[in-house]
Parts: C-alpha cells; structure tokens; sequence
C-alpha cells in the first residue's frame, strides 16, 4: 500500500513536472484542422499518409461543420479552417477585423448525393420537381404517384418518408438548399438557402436531424423508410443507396467520377483568387450544364491566415501548414491519395491554392 | 377472518409490487455494464495494447487517456485548496448569514446544470486566451468538484467531537492553528474521500468540456495550455458518426471510462457509510 | 475600540478562508451575470419571443435572422416531467425495500449499486441508451402503443426513429432515480424509531404501516422529486444523443425535439458566425440557470424545512 502512493506521487510529479515543460513527446508539432465534415474521409487519408511520411507533425482533425470551421478560424481556435461554401462578406469583413488577412481556396470536389434507405431498393429516379416536393413535405409516402411514374419497376412501400436533415450549421446543407432555391421558386420563397433553414417538414413531424454528415447517416441507416442529402463519399464508405438525379438538361444522373468532372470542367472558371474568396458565388457553380453532368458538385475550401506580423502561427507552425497543404494540392490530389467519392482538382484550380500557400509569412 | 386474508393478500401484493419495481431500477446498472463489456471487450481486445497506448489513426485511444488524467489532476488541483476553505468556513460559521449562504451554494452547485459551466468558461478563458486548453477544460472541471471536496470536507469536521475544540481553545491556541494544525488534519479522510468522488464525477463528465478542452487525439503534445482530450468527449463524437469501427472505438472507450471510474469510486464507496453525489 | 483591537479580531482564520468564500460566491455571480450580459441583445431584439416563440431561422442575412426558444424549454420541461414520473414509483419502491424489506447484506449492496448508478458517467449513459434503448423501446414500446392507442394525442406521433421526447424521458428517469431514491432513504430513515413502533404495535402489516410512513414523508419524497426534476433539466450529453435535436412543438410523445442543454450542445460551435444567434443561445442558458436555480432552492428549502419539523 505504501508503495503503491509512493509510486503515485511520483507518476503525479511527473505528470506535473511533464505539463509544465509542456510537453510529454520533444518535438512534435501538432497542426489542428476544424469545420466541414464534408471531406472527413479525404482529410483522414491525407493525415494517415502525412503522419506516415512526417512523424514529427500530427494533424489533428476536428469536425463541427462549416459554421464552426468559420468561428473557430475566427476566434484562433484552430489552424487550419474547413468550409465547403465560401465565406460569406460580412464574415470575411470580422476576418478582416482581426488585422490578419484571410485566404481562401478549394482543396477538394465532392457531391451532394441523395441517399435513401429503403429495404429492397436500390435505385431510385428523382426529378428535380420531386426532390423538392419530398424535401417541402408535399410528397408524404413513398408510393406516391410522381416517384411511382418515374420509378414503374421499383416495388415502393406505403410508408411514410422521413426526412433526415442536419442539425448543426452545415455547408452541405448550405449547398443542398441553394440549388433547391435554385430550381425551385417555391422553396426560394418558402424556405431558402442557407447553412441552416427551418425545414418545413420538421412541423409536419417527419423531419429527423444528425450533428454533421455522420450523424445524418447515422440515422438514416437506423431509419427504416428515411431519406438525406449528404456527402458522396459518406454514401460510398457506408454503402448507402444513391438516388440519380435529374440534371439541367433533363436527364437523369448517378453521381460518380465522371458525371462530377464533367461538371466541374463547365464551372471551375467562377472560382475567385483567395484573398477575395468571398466573391465566390456557389450558384455559378451548381446545376452545370452537359447531359452527362451530375447536379450539385460542390469544392470544399480550407482557410487560413496570411499570418502577417506572426498573428496567428508561430514560424513553426506557419512552416508546418505551408507543407503540408502544399502536400495536399500536389501530392494529396493524385490518384492513389484520394479517398472514394472525391475527386481531383483541376490543376488549374489547384494553382489557386498554391499561391495561396506562398502568401504565407513565417 | 376473511379481512384478515385481504389484508395479508395486500401485504403480499405489495411486496411483490415493491421488490419488482426495485429490479426494474437496478436493471439499466447491470444491462449497461454487460453491454459495455459485451461491445468493449472484443474492440480493446482486437487492438490489444495498442487501444490504450494508440493515437486514434493507430485504432487507439492513448491521448484520450491520459487527457482525462491531466484533467482529473488538473481540476483537483485547482479546485482542492479553494473547496477545503470553503468547507472549513463553512464548519466554523454554520449560523452566520454567509456560513449559511455558503451551505446553500455548495448544494445549489452539486445541481448545476454542467453545460452552463463549460460555456461560461469558454467565454472567460478559451475565447480571452484564444485557444482551447487543458487548462480551460480543468478549470471548468474544478467548478464541478469543488462543492463535493467542501461538502465532504465540512461533513468530515462536523463529525469531530467537539471537546477536541475545548481543549485546544482552553490551551490558548489560536483559532487559526486550531482549526489547521488540529481539526483538518483530523479529518483529512473525509477531504479525501470528496476529493476522489469529486474525481470519480469529473472524469466522466463531457458537456463542460465541449467547448473548453477541444480535444487531442493525434499526439501526445500535452500541455496546460494546450488542447487536451478527453475518453466523455471522444465517445461523445464518435457515437455520433455512421461508421461501425468508430462505434466499435467508443464502446472501448467507454469500456475504459468505465473501469477507470469503477476503480476509482468502488473503494471509496466501500469504506463509507453514505455517499453524496 | 481601538484600532489595534479591531485588527486583532480579523483573525486569521477569517484572513485565509474568506477569500475562498468570496472566490466561489463571485465565481457564481459572475456566471450569472455573463449569461444575462450576454443575451440582452436578444431581448431587446426580439422581446419575450425569446421565450414564448418557436421559430428558429439562422441565415447570413442578419436581418431575416429570428429566433425563439419555446420548443427548447418545451422539450426540457416535458422530458424532466416524463424523468420523474419514471423516477416516483421506482425510487419510492427502492427506498422502501432497501429500508424496511431487505436483508442487511443486499440493503448494503443495493445502496452501493444504487450510488454507483448515480456517479456513472452520463455518456455511458448516452452510449447505451442510443444503441441498446432506444431501438428496443422503439419496437416494444412505442409501435405497440401508436399502434393500438392512437387515437389519445400523446401516442398520436410515429415513433419516426426513436428518438423523441419519450426516449430521452426515460433514459433521464433511470439516471435520476438513484439520486432520487438517495434523498427518499435520508428522509424515510430520519422518521422516529417510535412512530414505527407505534405502527408495528398497533397490529398494521408491514404494508399498513408502510403506507402510513410514507404519508409522514410525502413533503420530503415531494422535495426529492424537484431535485431530481433539477438534475433532469441540466443533464446535458446523454439527452442530446435521444432526443432527436428538430425544433418541434408537440405533445406528441413520439416525435422528436430539443432541450436547452442540447440546443446549447449542438449549436453554441457554430454561433459566432451569425449575428443573432449568440444571444439566443445565452438566453437559452439564462433561462436554463434560472429553472435549475428555482428549482433546487424549492426543492432545498422544502426539505430543510421538513427536515426541521422532524427533529423537533
């Protein structure tokens, strides 16, 4: 017994002796990323590797959505900012407050995917005009008519659709709902876009909300008869079904590599440099035309800070960061790095990263 | 004779009533450590020792560990010496209108809704020093503590006969070296016994940490002024992904929350009488 | 007096531990005041809709932003009401048959099981109730109930996925039973030796007398209950994980919903952004401090005042 305190007080002095020098590992830098869960899957492959091939820098993943990815870049809270649409101005502006400059760039393309988990069904048609009646409540059952004649062969139960939707302040969400306010009037004027909207049918008793994309898949594989919008890869790692949408030119999509490139060679021109990223405007960039385009692609952007006079990043640090999302834009987009369900830059949007990077001052 | 049978009847019916709904509230207890064990076991088992030594890419939940240590050490440290002279005022003035006062706070924050405190101390620590940290997370944590370490500490000298007190008052000594050199060490067995229930509780708590710790996972870079982990906060993220391998994690991870509060409040329980939490 | 004399009197006794004292008060007093600093904006934006609206319309528009509180305290009082009806029976159960029925060795191990449950972890609690309660109350209770009574408004709503105010009502009832229990023993071990005596000797049953006890103790199990709806209130992770987090206003006991300490939970990370919001959500806490304040100095104060007619 005596032994057993001895040896605690010495485990406690150490533990105190340890804090105080600050660290329990000499030389370990650790990088912390936070916001959009959009790309987690891609931004925890990038960190496997990275840790493989750096042993001194650990990237710290946190998630909490677009929302907190902004406020936590604000308030300094983190290093590296994730948010998939862009900074809105009167953001960028209390960015701007804080004497720093803020630079913005997409680091990844993904797509918003309707998944749907009905037992049985597989493959699923959604005009654009039953999307949003299915999101606004109108369509109550799964054996409506309008999805009945778009799906003759598909065998739909009499059950109730439950909408799952997120719960906190979400990029997706903010993508998801301008296009519907992109093709719809009604849901412009009812609803509207946004990183968080009142979802009509959360009134009605079927609205169903997740913390972050995991969250709304998780319930939505617990929810027999449910159906969400949500990131592509999270629909490929959890084996979810995908419905195909109808795109602008009225054919019906599924969204893989090549229906998400071919959109994104038709948009990636509206992407601003990032020191003015928030002229990005993530209309110009939704509903892109082509037979073959998949609807609602999306880049999930990183921010961080020029860093002027040492205002945010230690040189170290600054030096870690510029490595590392160097890695990401050149290394991090080939084949072999990507996750499933992402997609590759364009390298001529990768550039604007790049030079991003280079603003940074250590 | 026959109102004698119904009144027996009733006796028997209530029995049975009573020993039931005494089984329906102690079941959730058994059904909960089963399932812990059920799911935790084969997910720290599959990973051996890695599970408890690993960074979360390794499968591991190492930095959350001892994460939750720094904070259960951190807090005590903080919260200890502040709670000790609270019970002890307490003790001494338990009639006067702030003695009173006082009892009544201590009760009023063993209550206190845990989440106001972690977004209170996100705004007087986290946001000022623009970082979370061990040090918010702790210092959030010793709010929670400090009224079980004072209430503990004022019961434990409340049971000290008061002829001890004469005495040394009758030797001349002063109050100050009465009550510090004497009684507490007199009761120190109870400040302990606060101190580690006080820890018990804090260890699993997650809501005042959410916006105060921020969570380290990756790496072993501790510090006071640098975000920690915690095993409460990890799960608490982890359950709420779709993916079976970090459900698997978290229920690892509770298994360890688990033992590690098990271990820490079954003596303590066994070598009392009554416990207040 | 001279002030020599004066000086002398502040012992040092008082010169060490008044500070501490001071330390706690202040630290209390500033939380308050920083919560109620905080959401004033709200208040004088949106005046008592804070609290008696349910709308919640976040947008980087600062000026289309609204928000209102109502189905958060909705959800918290509804889900702390279906907590301690749980927790009556149960803890009035327990407490009697620790007392008056069990053999000294399971009395003792009752009591330390029943503690145990009190200190667990409340996301362990989290963690069994989203993956091992909530599917079975969802298949065993609540379709069984919707199914056959739904014609009565509080089974009207699907039990969509199981999470809803029920679920959490009940996860919080199991938590908040031993806490509930712990003040019912204190209270029904404080009755006098003699009125058990006196029952026992005046030819009652066990049950009779029993009865008649816990008539004695009915202010104390009163009081007990309000603490225990004050723990239910503030209970913050294990609540957020089952109730299903939609700003929904319904009686419904199926459907899902909010709490203040969910609310908080999910949104405080992403407020800063919005122009409004922050003081919603300190409004949320304010509202939130002042229930879990009135309720436990009611409930304190009803059992101390009990407590004293007992020893007199």
């Amino acid at each position: 017994m005596k032994k057993m305190k001895r040896n605690g007080i010495i485990l406690a002095s150490l533990l105190l002796a340890s804090l105080l020098t600050g660290c329990i590992e000499g030389g370990i830098l650790t990088i912390r990323t936070t916001g959009a869960t959009f790309p987690q899957y891609q931004m925890q492959k990038w960190i496997d590797i990275y840790h493989q091939i750096h042993p001194n820098i650990r990237i710290e993943y946190e998630g909490g959505g677009s929302g907190h990815g902004q406020e936590a870049f604000l308030k300094g809270l983190t290093h590296i900012g994730r948010t998939d649409p862009p900074v809105k101005e009167d953001t960028w502006n209390k960015f701007l407050d804080t004497g720093d400059q803020p630079l913005q760039f997409p680091i990844i393309v993904g797509a918003v995917v309707i998944a749907f988990n009905l037992q049985g069904v597989n493959e699923l048609k959604i005009s654009r005009k039953v999307l949003v009646d299915i999101f606004m409540g109108n369509i109550e059952y799964w054996d409506d008519e309008a999805i009945k004649q778009l799906n003759p062969d598909i065998n739909l139960p009499h059950e109730k659709i439950k909408v799952v939707h997120r719960s906190d302040s979400s990029g997706t969400t903010s993508i998801f709902t301008t296009y519907l306010s992109l093709i719809s009037d009604d849901w412009a004027n009812e609803v509207g876009a946004g990183k968080t909207v009142e979802w009509p049918v959360d009134k009605m008793g079927r609205g169903l909300a997740g913390k972050g994309n995991p969250g709304v898949v998780a319930i939505l594989k617990q929810t027999e008869g449910s159906i969400c919008y949500t990131e592509l890869s999270f629909a490929i790692e959890e084996n979810l079904a995908v419905a195909s949408l109808e795109n602008k030119n009225g054919k019906f999509v599924k969204p893989t590599t090549e229906t998400i490139q071919t959109a994104v060679s038709q948009v990636s021109a509206y992407i601003p440099n990032s020191t003015e990223g928030y002229k990005e405007n993530i209309e110009q960039l939704l509903d892109a035309p082509g037979d073959n385009a998949y609807p609602i692609v999306a880049f999930t952007h990183f921010l961080i800070w020029q860093n002027k006079n040492g205002k945010h990043y230690s040189p170290e640090e600054a030096k870690a960061v510029k490595e590392f999302l160097t890695w990401i834009l050149t290394e991090g987009q080939k084949e072999e790095n990507l996750a499933p369900g992402y997609i590759a830059l364009p390298s001529e949007v990768a550039q604007i990263g790049l030079n991003a990077i280079e603003m940074i001052q250590s | 004779m026959s109102g004698y049978r119904i009144r027996k009847g009733k006796e028997i019916a209530f029995f049975l009533a009573i020993a039931i709904l005494t089984l329906i509230t102690i079941l959730p207890l058994f059904h909960i450590i089963a399932t812990v064990f059920i799911n935790g076991l084969p997910s720290v088992a599959e990973k051996g020792f890695t599970f408890l030594t690993g960074t979360l890419s390794e499968g591991g939940i190492g930095p959350a560990i001892i994460g939750t240590f720094v904070l259960m050490f951190l807090s005590s440290l903080i919260g200890l010496p502040i709670a000790l002279l609270v019970g002890i005022y307490a003790y001494e003035y338990p009639d006067s209108l702030i003695g009173k006062w006082t009892k009544t706070l201590l009760q009023i924050m063993l209550e206190f809704p845990t989440i106001l405190v972690g977004v209170f101390v996100m705004n007087i620590i986290a946001i000022p020093m623009g970082s979370y940290s061990a040090f918010a997370g702790a210092f959030a944590l010793a709010i929670i503590l400090m009224p079980y370490v004072a209430v503990y500490t004022h019961e434990a000298m409340r049971q000290i006969p008061f002829t001890y007190r004469e005495a040394s008052f009758g030797l001349g000594l002063t109050r100050i070296k009465v009550i510090f050199r004497l009684l507490v060490p007199l009761s120190k067995r109870g400040v302990l016994t606060g101190v580690l229930i006080g820890m018990a509780k804090v260890a699993g708590e997650t809501a005042p940490l959410l916006f105060t710790a921020g969570g380290l996972y990756q790496s072993y870079s501790i510090g006071i002024f640098k975000p920690v982990g915690a095993i409460p906060l990890l799960i608490y993220t982890l359950v709420q992904s779709p993916s079976k391998v970090d459900h698997a994690t978290a229920w690892g991870a509770s298994l360890v929350l688990l033992l590690i509060f098990l271990l820490v409040f079954i003596p303590v329980r066994m070598s009392l009488k009554e416990v207040k939490l | 007096m001279s002030v020599l004399q004066k000086i002398k009197r502040i012992d040092g006794f008082k010169i060490i531990t008044s500070p501490a004292v001071m330390f706690v008060f202040l630290l209390f007093a500033w939380m308050l005041i920083v919560y109620f600093y905080n959401a004033l904006p709200a208040f004088v934006r949106e005046g008592l809709a804070t609290y008696f609206k349910n709308v919640w319309q976040a947008t980087e528009e600062a000026s289309k932003e609204h928000y209102g509180l109502l189905a958060a305290i909705w959800g918290t009082v509804y889900t702390s009401i279906i907590a301690i009806l749980v927790a009556l029976p149960l803890s009035i159960a327990y407490s009697v048959f620790v007392i008056d029925y069990a053999p000294k060795k399971i009395k003792n191990a009752l009591i330390v099981l029943s503690d145990v449950m009190a200190g667990l972890p409340t996301i362990i609690y989290g963690i069994w109730g989203v993956f091992v309660l909530v599917p079975l109350l969802q298949k065993y209770v609540m379709f069984p109930l919707h199914k056959h009574l739904s014609f009565i408004p509080i089974f009207s709503s699907p039990p969509i996925t199981g999470y809803s105010y029920f679920s959490a009502g009940i996860l919080l009832g199991i938590m908040v039973t031993p806490f509930a229990s712990a003040i019912m023993r204190e209270a029904y071990q404080m009755i006098p030796f003699t009125y058990r005596e006196a029952a026992i000797a005046s030819g009652m049953t066990r049950y009779e007398a029993t009865k008649t006890l816990l008539g004695y103790i009915k202010p104390a199990i009163f009081s007990g209950m309000i603490l225990a709806f004050g723990r239910a209130v503030g209970e913050t992770v294990a609540v957020s994980l089952v109730i299903g987090n939609t700003f929904n206003l319904s009686i419904g006991l199926f459907s899902p919903g909010y709490t203040i300490s969910s609310l908080i939970a999910n949104q405080f990370g992403n407020a800063f952004i919005y122009e409004h919001m922050l003081p919603a959500l300190y409004a949320a806490g304010l509202a939130l401090f002042i229930i879990g304040l009135a309720v436990n100095i009611a409930g304190l104060y009803l059992f101390r005042k009990w407590e004293k007619n007992v020893r007199i």
